[in-house]
């Protein structure tokens, strides 16, 4: 698991400079949990029916999969409320600048770690756009397994901490890989 | 009464006072027959379209569906538990399941629910392609779809009351 927390730590600093500077507050992203599980496993990580904001980043290159930024939706309305200099509490409901704000953070988390993850595999990673979902978290997650079925037997978990000072709250991220890429790595 | 909770990659049949329910469906579909003179219901929560991948993995198709088997019980029933990831077999098994437990297959009805494309700007026929090839396989069994909530972009979950017959889908939204 060495390589593996080597890279999810230098990707949760490059991507706490880009979204300090997205965001134009001191940002600082922790790592809370990291585990590899098999996609069976991946169910209890939050409820199946938890609501939740995904963004997805499909990759193609070298590597077969993507990763998904899952952040609950209270957690989501936070970030959204600081995004767009709105009073803490205030968003009822996501707005195109919202989700296109969200997509954008989501867009820095998932390519900062490809980045991370191609200099330090040399290999290259085609990123190719961010996808947006806001819907219960067992249903975004079902399509994207479904969708790499062929390629993917286990997942890389991360449970992030992300502090917006003085905001801190936490997301998800899944990290989805063809197992030989995945086995390098841990 | 009791809750059957029909995980992705499952089939169950259950009987008055049971309700099977599904979660969190997006992309999957899931395909209910029913025989209202037994009151006998069967329930099938697929993930992929068809059995066109024979280069996939034994290991990846067992550990998607470890929580079927697990719920199943017993070892044999592996490969069968494996296959209902597809929607034809599922239904073969479901159709299995259920007049095994007394129902008629002339008699039998359908529903089906999800589908969806939980990405709508991304170009997926998954879910479309689970629901098209849920329609084949019923027509080619002789079965009718009396009710369905397809498509769209949005996660369902569902409950089949076995005792009323009565299929209520919900959204969070």
């Amino acid at each position: 698991m060495h390589k593996i927390q080597e890279i999810t730590r230098e990707a949760a600093m490059s991507a706490s400079k880009a979204l300090a500077k997205l965001t134009d507050v001191p940002v600082a992203v922790g790592v809370h949990q990291l585990k590899v599980l098999s996609v069976a496993e991946l169910e209890p990580v939050l409820a199946p029916e938890e609501l939740v904001v995904g963004i997805y980043l499909p990759v193609a290159g070298e590597l077969a999969g993507g990763a998904l930024l899952a952040i609950p939706k209270k957690n989501a309305f936070a970030l959204s409320d600081l995004l767009a200099g709105r009073d803490s509490g205030t968003t009822r409901k996501l707005n195109e600048l919202d989700i296109s704000a969200l997509k954008e953070v989501g867009n820095i988390v998932c390519g900062t770690y490809f980045s991370v993850l191609a200099n330090k595999m040399k290999i290259r990673i085609i990123e190719q756009l961010p996808n947006y979902s806001y819907d219960m978290f067992g249903a975004i997650t079902s399509q994207i397994l479904a969708g790499l079925t062929q390629s993917v037997e286990k997942a890389l978990f991360v449970e992030m901490e992300f502090i917006f000072s003085p905001i801190l709250f936490r997301a998800h991220y899944l990290l989805f890989l063809n197992s030989s890429k995945l086995e390098e790595l841990v | 009464m009791g809750n059957i909770e029909v995980t992705m990659g499952a089939v169950a049949a259950a009987r008055p006072p049971d309700n099977l329910t599904a979660s969190a469906i997006g992309s999957c579909v899931v395909t209910i027959l029913y025989d209202p003179a037994s009151r006998i219901g069967a329930m099938a929560h697929a993930m992929l379209s068809d059995r066109r991948l024979p280069h996939l993995k034994r290991d990846a198709l067992d550990a998607t569906s470890s929580s079927a088997r697990t719920r199943e019980g017993g070892n044999e029933r592996r490969h069968e538990i494996r296959d209902v990831k597809y929607v034809d077999a599922a239904i073969d098994e479901m159709i299995k399941k259920i007049v095994t437990s007394g129902a008629k297959k002339g008699n039998l009805e359908a529903r089906l629910v999800g589908g969806a494309n939980m990405f709508p700007k991304l170009k997926s026929y998954i879910g479309r392609d689970n629901v098209l090839s849920a329609k084949k396989k019923l027509e080619e069994e002789g079965i009718e779809i009396v009710g369905e909530c397809v498509g769209g972009s949005v996660g369902r979950s569902v409950e089949f009351s076995v005792t009323s017959g009565i299929v209520t889908v919900t959204t969070k939204f």
